[in-house]
């Protein structure tokens, strides 16, 4: 116990009635690559932030570094003491500044009197550190200058320079979202000498194939609870974390008969968004569409400008029949509403909800203007939608004046689907509708989805979770580099659905990962899905095991 | 690495009811909403038995209820952009001591008609409003810096006009607009209570109240929801000029004149009033009937002082000390109730 370099026991943070982590306990050997992964949502961030001291949390867990506990909560000048370093997100450097003094930041030594920078100490230092690592950079050359890959070791420098070589922790907070893929390989043989000297290292990161490939072991976190500790990543694949991530036993649902018709709800053509470019698709009424591909791949752009949030450099829409311009950078939606086109965004509490509001005005504020007059918004018809959609979507608590923000996650996401789902829109283009939110929610979520489609609404599911587009989706297009790089029909697997997404060669299969250049990509796949599910109208389903 | 580890437990559903009883709810809501008309109420208590001759007397009641529409109107102009999320339009007391300058200025130097002069002062303001707006919503300038400068600007094209002189001698007549007893208090009270009740009406029962609100709240919420958000904030830096515009005009007729160089002194009452408003009716949002009560409890507050022999100084003392005393209370209810 002692023995190891991290040590963390009974960790629980609670939010108001939120409870984010349930006692979670993680181990991490000297020398040791550990990974940490789970769902967005599940907690990971939370514990980040407490073991750098920015939360503070529930009395009763502990950290101990080396076998010494460190105080609760973690103050920044016990942690550095410690030897835990992170490096942030996108690497936390200032662009305009020079390499030593993004690496020295926080530690400058001034001169006594003048308090002026001893420049010639600090840039000797991080020079210093810097040939300790195998790297030497220019110290004078600004950080925004440098290569992708120079630029992570500036900041592994920054992290690892008041450890002795050999010691310490270094926590890599999906340090690697930046880097390309070949930047990121010159960075894990930096991160394996750090290794090889015996410092330990977390990684945090949502690449999995990544994980697999570079940690030891692994941790996973599911809804702010440990599923697996520490578990050797020889003995895991891909998939098997996907499972445990996502893993859940009383999710009953099974694909059903799809309910797709003819007609054509929506027609996107030469769609260029974000990296994506030359896109097509067309959904029909009742047909449940995935997109999906590697964060970064463009396909969340590519549903955004779909549902007019983000304006795409090129293409064209119509909705039954109505052109809609998606180029155009619009100060509200409001023509893309009138077309019946509804959008569950990703960040509900940024772009969804307002938490502020209540459960009731956040439920109807599209139709208050349509369904009120000038003068009135008039109380009886919300207190009606309000009440179906708390019944419908089974809304807890069930008080349409409860503010948003004093409900759980879950519960907040069924009041964003609801708010669409009430106006019964043709189009409804959803990203990220099951994260982070629990089990139940996410059971209330998948059905109420499902009985849009069956009442004719063509959906579009722009989504990561594997389980979530194998469950629902009749067809899903997998988008890499900016192109529909596979696609997947008929009987879908989440396995097979992550292997199109990260594109290794067994995978892919099902599309025939070609042409995304070819105009109508969906009219046979559609029409071959019908006949395929109308022999085979309740199939096993179960596409995940659990 | 079994199966049996993938088994979850039951989540704890969210905690539905908070313990207390449901009156003990309604007492802490009505004591968290209503606190500060208790502590009027007070506060009047208090004066009446420190000044027992003068304080509690009809004179002293006229004094506070007639005194502050200019008040209420320029509150309310602010209200427009705070309820849309635009935080601090610094500029209204300056667009209001413009409109007020260029009214008499017009009618009395330039024997334009007042009623011409009135016209023209409340589209000077409004069109004051209109390049807020464009510069805030249509340009993206940040609104604490166009505000400011708007202010400054205006205040010195205000004082250039004036010669920095007090502008008199309005028709008679035009006073009456302001000055008329209807009921022991003066009608231009009535029009502040208006305005309010207007304002208020529009906030909570119009499909454009909620949508100003929810703008408010978060705009890229309200854009993915079809709300036109830029038109709604431009919209409301327009309607401030207007009711500042307005409130100049019945400022004039009640004071009979202006003096440009007074124009400052609005700007704290006005800020006061509106952030001491958060902590009334809608415990931590700012609303009109809350704003409208806030006025009257600080000139109460003022007054009271200032007849218990204390000099001006102390509605500066009353003003800030107050402002930061209710925007932390506010703060704090906000923080338990949200």
């Amino acid at each position: 116990m002692s023995n190891r370099r991290l040590e963390v026991s009974g960790l629980s943070k609670t939010f108001g009635p939120a409870r984010v982590l349930r006692g979670v306990g993680l181990g991490v050997e000297r020398g040791e690559l550990h990974g940490l992964v789970g769902q967005n949502g599940c907690g990971k961030s939370t514990l980040v932030k407490i073991l750098t001291g920015v939360y503070r949390p529930d009395p009763g867990g502990s950290i101990t570094v080396d076998g010494r506990p460190l105080g609760l909560p973690v103050r920044p000048a016990a942690q550095r003491e410690a030897g835990v370093s992170v490096v942030h997100q996108n690497l936390g450097l200032v662009d305009d500044r020079t390499v030593w003094e993004n690496v020295r930041l926080g530690r400058y030594r001034a001169g006594r009197v003048t308090r002026r920078i001893d420049r010639a100490h600090e840039r000797a230092e991080a020079a210093r550190v810097l040939a300790r690592l195998g790297h030497p950079l220019d110290v004078d050359a600004p950080v925004g200058r440098l290569s992708a890959q120079d630029r992570a070791v500036a900041a592994i420098a920054r992290a690892v320079q008041d450890h002795q070589p050999g010691s310490g922790l270094v926590i890599f907070d999906e340090s690697t979202r930046a880097l390309g893929r070949e930047a990121r390989a010159r960075f894990y043989e930096l991160v394996k000498s750090l290794i090889a000297e015996g410092t330990s290292v977390l990684l945090i990161s949502h690449q999995l194939e990544e994980v697999v490939e570079v940690t030891d072991r692994v941790t996973v976190l599911r809804d702010g609870e440990v599923v697996a500790a520490g578990v050797r990543t020889a003995e895991v694949d891909e998939a098997e974390i996907t499972r445990l991530m996502l893993g859940r036993h009383l999710v009953t649902h099974g694909r059903v008969a799809g309910h797709v018709r003819d007609e054509l709800v929506a027609d996107v053509r030469g769609l260029a968004a974000g990296p994506v470019s030359g896109f097509d698709l067309a959904v029909r009424r009742g047909e449940i569409v995935g997109l999906t591909g590697l964060v970064g791949s463009g396909f969340a752009e590519a549903a955004e400008a779909i549902a007019g949030a983000r304006p795409a450099a090129s293409g064209t829409m119509r909705v039954l029949g109505r052109e809609l311009d998606l180029t155009r950078r619009r100060g509200s939606t409001q023509d893309f509403v009138a077309a019946g086109v509804a959008f569950v965004p990703e960040r509900r509490l940024e772009e969804g909800l307002a938490g502020e509001m209540s459960v009731a005005e956040n439920l109807t504020l599209p139709r208050v203007r349509g369904r009120g007059s000038a003068l009135r918004t008039g109380t009886a018809w919300q207190r009606e939608e309000s009440a179906a959609m708390i019944a419908k979507l089974d809304i807890r608590p069930p008080n349409p004046q409860a503010p948003i923000s004093t409900l759980s996650g879950g519960n907040q996401q069924k009041v964003l689907l609801g708010k669409w789902l009430a106006g019964s829109p043709d189009l409804l283009v959803l990203h990220e509708p099951t994260q982070a939110v629990d089990v139940g929610a996410r059971h209330d979520i998948i059905d109420a989805v499902r009985r849009a489609a069956q009442d004719g609404c063509g959906v579009l599911l722009a989504s990561i979770d594997p389980s979530d587009l194998a469950v629902l989706c009749d067809r899903v297009l997998v988008v890499r580099d900016g192109r529909v790089a596979a696609r997947l029909e008929g009987e879908l697997e989440p396995d097979a659905i992550s292997r199109a997404v990260f594109g290794d060669g067994d995978g892919g299969d099902g599309g025939d990962g070609d042409a995304p250049g070819a105009p109508d990509v969906s009219g046979a796949p559609g029409a071959n899905k019908t006949s395929d599910t109308s022999e085979a109208g309740e199939r096993s389903g179960e596409t995940v095991e659990r | 690495m079994t199966d049996t580890e993938l088994v979850q437990e039951g989540i704890a559903p969210p905690a539905a009811a908070r313990p207390g009883g449901v009156i003990g709810a309604l007492a802490k809501q009505i004591g968290s909403r209503y606190a500060v008309v208790a502590v009027w109420i007070a506060m009047i208590a208090a004066y009446s038995a420190a000044e027992p001759g003068t304080f509690f007397t009809t004179g002293t009641f006229q004094a506070i209820f007639d005194s502050q529409q200019t008040l209420v109107f320029l509150a309310m102009a602010l209200l427009c952009t705070i309820t849309v999320g635009e935080f601090v339009d610094l500029s209204v007391p300056s667009v209001y001591g413009f409109a007020a300058t260029v009214l008499p200025v017009l009618a009395v130097e330039h024997g334009w008609p007042v009623w011409a002069a009135s016209v023209a002062a409340v589209l000077g303001a409004t069109l004051v409003g209109a390049i807020n707006g464009f510069l805030v919503v249509k340009v993206g300038v940040n609104t604490i810096v166009v505000t400011l400068g708007m202010s400054t600007f205006m205040l010195g094209i205000s004082l250039w006009i004036s010669n920095m002189n007090t502008i008199s001698g309005l028709p008679a007549g035009f006073d009456k607009i302001a000055v008329t007893d209807v009921g022991g208090l003066q009608i231009s009270f009535y029009y502040g209570l208006l305005l309010a009740a207007a304002f208020a009406y529009v906030l909570w029962c119009t499909p454009l109240g909620r949508h100003m609100r929810f703008v408010g709240a978060n705009r890229e919420v309200s854009r993915l929801s079809g709300v036109r958000v830029d038109r709604i904030r431009f919209g409301a830096f327009v309607a401030a000029g207007a009711l500042a515009g307005l409130g100049a005009v019945v400022g004039d007729a009640y004071f009979g004149g202006f003096n440009a160089s007074s124009t400052s002194s609005l700007l704290l009452p006005v800020f006061a009033s509106v952030f001491l408003g958060t902590a009334v009716v809608e415990p931590g949002r700012f609303n009109p009937v809350g704003t409208f009560i806030g006025i009257y409890f600080l000139s109460t507050g003022i007054l009271g002082l200032q007849l218990l022999g204390l000099q001006e100084w102390i509605s500066n003392v009353f003003y800030g000390g107050v402002l930061v005393t209710a925007v932390t209370i506010s703060t704090l209810l906000r923080k338990r109730v949200v």
